[in-house]
């Protein structure tokens, strides 16, 4: 479903990512570690094809990064939620109008929209804030609607880069509990973390990425290895 | 595709860069008004030439000896003639009283037989009225047999058409370089709206939006621009020809597409320069 071919991505003159070689199936659950630097934010970007290699190939679905036009990847956005560790929300609408947003903008009417927005935000568990305001939203809450957003054109993989970067313990299991529940409906996951004690709560594949590259792939029955990262 | 949504997002892009807009559109209006008054200016001087032009006689002097048919004939083919207006038959005995009535002095005191030869005079259409067009006119008429010599004021309406193409001219290049002013009004508030709102292209753009439907609600901005520009500028106008009108000019002219015309502007270099804005800071 997401195949990367030799991938490698150069910026000035300098490889900050060299021949990554990886596959991710339908359905999966991949977690990206490695210190700040390693290349994780760069190998998502390539996913949702904000970023085109510099050689190799991204394989996402049926596009293919080596051929893709400028006109597709709005199609290709549509399959693939992503979420960040500053939420990338609005901060002048509320709960329900930063999710509706996102399907306004594809052009669905209203009447799809509402429907459409209700059902995920009960997904996530917010429909009983839908008409709060930005700022009266909990950091966790804050990630809660950037997931809805997301999930709304039920992606085939959500990319989650440090969802949990500037959220508190609690808050963090929270999104990872709701991640799980998502990945268990079929949707993948690939989450970008620097918070390995989750990935002992939630155990699943985990890349170590180094200076550009995947340095191993560890054993999910081998956490102690993470630990001592 | 949802005009609905575009249109309310261009009217939220206005509201966000509020004060950037405000100082453009008034900037807009103010160079759309001196467009309008260059345009007046154009259409009062070609109104006032064209009085003087209607005014310009051609005297076609006749070869003495033409008899009255042949004179009859010709006034009915001058008559015929889409460029000219009217045509005026002025015989012997009346030249000789005009002249009389002018110079005060009786011609036949002095030279027993009546010197002054037959003639028509001429007016000719204004829309014909150019220093070519009469010159062509005259060369024709000269040929007739039954003419004799083709006078008219040729100085005149050469000085006339002169400044009155250089005056055009000006205006024409005055009026340019204002709608290149106003592209670039327009294009700048737009490049500070797209700079503004580069949180929200961004998560348009995240979650799949196209770029057609991210460019859009600028074009319409830059468009509502245009237009506002266009209807304070009308404003303007209406007041500035009052006031011309009651105060120096009375007979002021004001083409009827006046307004609609600066609208018209207004909405195209709205477009334009929204047009080139997005295209340099949206594309990706
Ligand atoms: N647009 C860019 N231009 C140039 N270099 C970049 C760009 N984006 C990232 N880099 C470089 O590429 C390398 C990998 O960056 P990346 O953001 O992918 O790391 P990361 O693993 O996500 O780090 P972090 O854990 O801090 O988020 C870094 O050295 C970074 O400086
Ligand atoms: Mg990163």
């Amino acid at each position: 479903m997401i195949e990367f071919f030799n991938v490698s991505v150069k910026s000035k003159n300098r490889l900050i990512l060299r021949e990554i070689n990886l596959k991710i199936r339908k359905g999966e659950f991949v977690y990206l570690i490695g210190k700040t630097g390693a290349g994780k934010t760069t190998l998502l970007r390539l996913i949702y094809m904000d970023l085109i290699p510099t050689a190799g190939n991204v394989l996402v679905d049926k596009f293919s990064s080596s051929n893709i036009r400028k006109r597709e990847i709005p199609y290709l956005r549509r399959k693939v939620g992503v979420i960040f560790q500053d939420f990338k929300l609005l901060p002048d609408r509320n709960v329900y109008e930063n999710v509706a947003f996102s399907l306004r903008v594809i052009g669905k009417s209203r009447r799809e929209v509402k429907s459409r927005v209700l059902s995920v935000l009960t997904q996530v568990g917010l429909n009983h804030k839908r008409y709060h305001k930005y700022h009266m939203l909990s950091g966790g809450e804050k990630q809660r609607v950037a997931i809805a957003r997301a999930l709304i054109n039920e992606p085939f993989i959500l990319l989650a880069d440090e969802p949990t970067g500037n959220l508190d313990p609690e808050a963090s299991k929270d999104i990872l509990n709701l991640l799980e529940k998502i990945n268990k409906s079929g949707t993948a996951v690939c989450m970008a973390t620097h918070n390995y004690k989750l990935i002992t709560w939630a155990p699943h594949r985990t890349l170590l990425m180094e200076d550009g590259f995947i340095k191993q792939e560890i054993d999910p029955d081998n956490l102690n290895q993470i630990l001592e990262l | 595709m949802n005009i609905l949504f575009t249109l309310k997002e261009g009217m939220i892009n206005l509201k966000r860069a509020r004060l950037s807009a405000v100082v453009s559109i008034l900037s807009i209006s103010l160079a759309l008004s001196l467009i309008g008054i260059s345009l007046l200016a154009g259409e009062n001087l070609r109104d006032i030439f064209d009085r003087v032009y209607q005014q310009v006689e051609i005297e076609v002097f006749l070869q003495p000896g033409v008899n009255a048919g042949k004179i009859k004939q010709l006034r009915k083919k001058l008559a015929r003639d889409t460029r000219v207006t009217k045509v005026i038959y002025i015989s012997r005995e009346k030249a000789l009283e005009e002249f009389q009535k002018n110079f005060g002095e009786d011609l036949s005191t002095i030279i027993e037989e009546n010197p002054l030869p037959a003639s028509f005079r001429i007016i000719l259409d204004p829309a014909n009225a150019s220093p070519k067009l009469i010159e062509k006119f005259v060369a024709q008429i000269s040929q007739y047999p039954e003419v004799q010599e083709v006078l008219y004021q040729k100085e005149i309406i050469n000085f006339l058409h002169k400044y009155f193409r250089i005056a055009a001219i000006a205006a024409s290049l005055f009026a340019l370089l204002l709608f290149v002013v106003i592209t670039i009004l327009i294009f700048n508030t737009i490049r500070l709206t797209i700079h503004s709102r580069r949180d929200i292209i961004q998560i348009m753009r995240l979650v799949g939006a196209t770029n057609w439907f991210i460019k859009s609600p600028f074009l319409i901005e830059g468009m509502i621009q245009g237009i506002a520009g266009g209807i304070i500028a009308s404003g303007i106008l209406y007041l500035f020809t009052n006031l011309v009108r009651d105060i120096i000019f009375p007979r002021l002219l004001v083409p009827d597409y006046m307004n609609w015309f600066l609208l018209g502007i207004g909405i195209f270099l709205g477009w334009i320069g929204s047009y080139i804005s997005v295209n340099r800071y949206l594309d990706y």
